[in-house]
């Protein structure tokens, strides 16, 4: 029987080299096995993901295989999410994600999804050339703490601007996070957003923190 | 020495013959917005029919004095001739662009390019529009070349399967995508010789979808160097290679596909390196391209003073002729049009390069 550190590696080995069925065959053992699914999903997929990341900024990688990778990762988190319990997922929020009206470039969106999906959040997808107000509308419908746009173009990045003021006036308690090439951090302060991330790595990080600021924030208006 | 007409300068510039000025010109998409207000059209409606999108072609190049005018205007035409349908977005007042909402084919297993579709896409709406257009242009403005461009056959090929899916299927379906590819480039190699036989003065290969920002270089030159050298080929010049993206890691490869090809120019976007790029591919090489198609005529922000700098940076990269690094946005502010087409024309009045002045 494969030890729980066997399993780990197998899963972070089988995302590094895009082994699916590697990862779904650790992926089942662990959970027949009943290792902590949550710590499956931190310690083995998203350990894998972060080692795909460096290979990919040392162009070591490139995007084919990161999406490969991406593939085998989500064939282990689909087997392991279920068996998560929802205790351990309490603190881990919701985020609307899209690419923007006019805008078709899909690829970096994707990542960034994959990454709030490996965090165990919530992923509401609207896909890529998203009508302006879709965004507004799905926010409400899920009441999601995050909604991050992306955009990859310097002309549909100006949408972006007046999603954030429709969100803010109907619900200024959404921390909202832009993304994509021409978006720099000037510019997402400039529209008004509460964050920004120059890559898929960083922007769950990113996710939290504005959260953490968006309840501060309250907690200081309730006080 | 009497000014050369648009055609001449632009025959002579590829052919690295001295001509009298720095050119100004383009070989992708080029459709303004205050042409075509000035003609009474809105954005969606010059996309699908021939004579808005020759009068709003000319148009554009007359009114900012441009070398040449550019016909197709969008990416979506192949594809939607291989039966796909496409959002023009007629209800937006924004400037979109038209893109491909839903793709026939989900996955690389099911891509069915027919012999029938590679001999008679020209015969298929939308592309039937295109010789149309092409020839309205050559009557009403025989004193401006017309350029033409197809997209390289791996964006093509992401234009009719999701790019992803192909991005993947490179590793893990390596010979159903090579045979893919040699279909699109079969079809891509008709498409050109039908807008040359309507008149096209020169044409141009884009293949942004292998920018060293998501193919290697080395996939690049097993898998996409050969099949652009080949379509290049199969083209009369002048012709010219662009990709968008990151292309340093590129550029000796990208030359070499040009001259194996009997080509004439290489073009990048602003993500290139030029001097580098100068320095690599030595002076016989015609380099364009590398000016902020955005930030310089378009952005709100940039005033005139900064749109004549950014320019000279453009010229001063050495580059043959000011040429936009992608399809000129659409809604450009007309003052700096204006200023960077007469800044391009003084700004150095020696010869650049790879061709001479008179
Ligand atoms: C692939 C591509 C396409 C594909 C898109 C396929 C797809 N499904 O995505 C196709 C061929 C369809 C395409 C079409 C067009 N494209 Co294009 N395309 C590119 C290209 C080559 C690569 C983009 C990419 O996928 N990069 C790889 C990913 C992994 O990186 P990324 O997107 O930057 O994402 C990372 C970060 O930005 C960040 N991120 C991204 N989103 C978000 C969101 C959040 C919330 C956060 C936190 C972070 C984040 O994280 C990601 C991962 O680290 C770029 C050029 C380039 N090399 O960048 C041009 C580029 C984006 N395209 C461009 C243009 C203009 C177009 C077209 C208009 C046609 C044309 N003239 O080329 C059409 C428009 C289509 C439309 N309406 O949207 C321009 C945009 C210029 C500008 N600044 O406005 C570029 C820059 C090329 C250029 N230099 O001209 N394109």
């Amino acid at each position: 029987m494969a030890t729980k550190e066997e399993l780990l590696e197998l899963l972070k080995d089988g995302v590094i080299n895009y082994k699916e069925e590697q990862v779904k065959e650790a992926a089942q053992t662990a959970v027949d096995d009943g290792h902590p699914a949550l710590e499956m999903i931190m310690d083995g997929l998203a350990a894998g993901m972060e080692v795909v990341g460096d290979l990919y900024e040392r162009h070591e990688y490139f995007v084919p295989e990161v999406l490969m990778c991406a593939d085998a990762l989500y064939l282990g988190l689909d087997i392991l999410r279920p068996h998560v319990p929802k205790s351990d997922s309490g603190a881990v929020a919701q985020v609307v994600i899209g690419s923007i009206q006019g805008d078709v470039h899909d690829i970096g969106k994707n990542l960034v999804k994959m990454m709030f999906d490996v965090a165990g959040w919530e992923v509401h997808d609207l896909g890529r050339d998203v009508p302006l107000e879709n965004f507004v509308k799905e926010q409400l419908r899920t009441d999601a703490e995050v909604v991050a746009m992306s955009a990859m173009m310097t002309t549909t990045m100006l949408g972006m601007k007046k999603v954030i003021q429709m969100i803010k006036e109907k619900n200024p308690n959404v921390a909202i996070m832009l993304g994509g090439a021409p978006v720099t951090q000037d510019v997402a302060n400039l529209f008004g957003a509460d964050g920004y991330a120059e890559s898929a790595g960083n922007a769950v990080q990113e996710g939290i923190k504005m959260i953490g600021r968006l309840r501060e924030y309250e907690k200081k208006k309730a006080d | 020495m009497a000014e050369l007409t648009p055609i001449e300068r632009v025959k002579r510039f590829f052919n690295r013959e001295p001509i009298d000025k720095m050119p100004f010109f383009t070989g992708m998409g080029m459709v303004l917005l205050p042409a075509i207000k000035k003609l009474g059209y809105n954005f969606p409606s010059v996309h699908r029919n021939a004579e808005k999108m020759a009068r709003s072609a000319i148009e554009s190049a007359r009114m900012f004095n441009l070398d040449s005018v550019v016909i197709p205007y969008d990416m979506c035409m192949e594809s939607e001739a291989l039966g796909n349908e496409i959002s023009l977005y007629e209800d937006s007042e924004d400037i979109l662009y038209p893109t491909i909402p839903y793709k026939s084919w989900q996955e690389v297993d099911q891509v069915e390019i027919t012999q029938d579709d590679i001999d008679n896409v020209m015969d298929k709406y939308p592309m039937n529009l295109l010789p149309e257009a092409i020839k309205i242009v050559k009557t009403e403005a025989p004193d401006l070349p017309v350029g033409a461009w197809q997209l390289g056959p791996f964006t093509q090929c992401g234009q009719t399967i999701e790019l992803d899916k192909v991005l993947k299927a490179v590793f893990k379906q390596t010979d159903l995508v090579e045979s893919i590819l040699d279909k699109f480039s079969d079809m891509i190699i008709n498409i050109g010789k039908a807008l040359q036989a309507a008149g096209a003065d020169f044409i141009t290969l884009r293949e942004p979808g292998v920018a060293a920002d998501l193919l290697s270089p080395k996939t690049f030159k097993e898998l996409i160097q050969p099949r652009l050298t080949r379509i290049l080929a199969a083209w009369e010049p002048p012709k010219v290679l662009h990709i968008c993206g990151s292309t340093d890691p590129l550029v000796e490869m990208m030359w070499q596909c040009v001259v194996d090809s009997g080509g004439q120019g290489v073009s990048f976007d602003i993500k290139n390196n030029l001097l580098e790029t100068r320095k690599k591919l030595g002076n016989a090489a015609i380099i364009l391209g590398n000016f902020d198609v955005f930030q310089l005529p378009c952005a709100e922000a940039t005033t005139v003073e900064q749109a004549v700098e950014g320019i000279k940076t453009n010229i001063d990269g050495l580059v043959d002729a000011v040429w936009p690094g992608c399809d000129l946005w659409p809604d450009i502010k007309e003052e700096n049009l204006k200023a960077i087409e007469k800044t391009a024309r003084e700004y150095k009045t020696g010869p650049t390069p790879a061709v001479g002045r008179l």
